[in-house]
């Protein structure tokens, strides 16, 4: 399945400064149809809430470290559903142990990626996801 | 050209601005509720709090900022779990001078896009930070992960671990 930019694109990140970089950073990719979440939480409620309206996220972009529920927890909770285990999910990092890296794969990360990162570097993840 | 100094970044500079703002004000409160208690969780508090601007400091160019967070949070985590008081002292000073220092290059980020605090030498504020993380060199543990494991920290670190494991 290749990446396609009109896809549904649920950006989560608790730092508004990081949603708009990466929003920013899909745009110039051609992407359109972006989304927002400041938490973990509220994103799963969004994933939830988007499935039952027929209109499903189609990737999700996510930080780790976020204060209510984690980037792990989310992707763990979206594994664990027969909806969204499919789900392509690309977790951001500032840093990560090697142990919670290899817990992420288990659970099913598509990929992940470090910040800072580029625009070049963003696509080239995006493009191994879909790969 | 910087992102800080890229007119076409300027918005989420001012929104990188504000929202750092806010996180600075909630470091001061947590130091503030460390020396009122002695609560060693307040520090592991800051660590995950400074952790968020470190991310995206780093991600708009303004890398002595992401550099000040990084040594904050490795210091305030590996100090919340250190039983020195002496210490403890120490580091509760230095990471009230950090975060003065972060909102004074906050303001001047706002204003200038330029991260500088006159009458500071900021490399040697950095040095001093270096130097107190390195009183914590026996404590590993640094991060938001709760495992004793090492850390990774830039994307080819990543890659190559996520490629043994097959993806």
């Amino acid at each position: 399945m290749a990446f396609d930019p009109t896809q549904k694109i649920l950006i989560v990140d608790d730092m508004s400064t990081m949603r708009k970089i990466i929003k920013n950073m899909l745009s110039k990719m051609g992407c359109t149809d972006l989304h927002e979440a400041d938490d973990g939480k509220p994103a799963w409620e969004m994933i939830q809430s988007a499935h039952e309206s027929d209109q499903p996220f189609q990737f999700i972009v996510s930080d780790w470290n976020m204060p209510v529920m984690t980037g792990l927890d989310l992707l763990k909770n979206l594994k664990e559903s027969e909806h969204f285990k499919k789900l392509p999910f690309l977790m951001i990092t500032a840093e990560a142990e090697q142990a919670n890296v290899i817990i992420a794969v288990k659970a099913g990360v598509s990929n992940f990626i470090v910040k800072p990162f580029s625009i070049v570097t963003l696509k080239e993840k995006i493009d191994k996801v879909f790969h | 050209m910087s992102i800080l100094t890229d007119p076409d970044m300027s918005e989420i500079i001012d929104d990188f601005c504000v929202e750092s703002e806010t996180i600075y004000n909630q470091l001061e409160d947590l130091l503030g509720e460390y020396e009122e208690n002695n609560d060693k969780a307040k520090l592991e508090e800051f660590g995950q709090t400074i952790d968020r601007v470190m991310g995206a400091a780093k991600s708009v160019d303004a890398d002595l900022t992401g550099m000040y967070c990084e040594l904050g949070k490795t210091i305030s985590y590996k100090a919340s779990q250190s039983m020195d008081k002496a210490l403890l002292t120490v580091v509760i000073a230095v990471l009230f001078d950090t975060v003065e220092i972060l909102q004074i290059m906050n303001k001047n980020i706002n204003s200038d896009k330029e991260e500088k605090v006159s009458g500071i030498n900021l490399e040697v504020f950095g040095s001093r930070l270096r130097w107190l993380a390195d009183k914590f060199k026996n404590i590993r543990r640094s991060s938001v992960s709760v495992d004793n494991e090492s850390v990774l920290e830039d994307q080819k670190s990543i890659d190559d671990l996520l490629a043994s494991l097959g993806l």
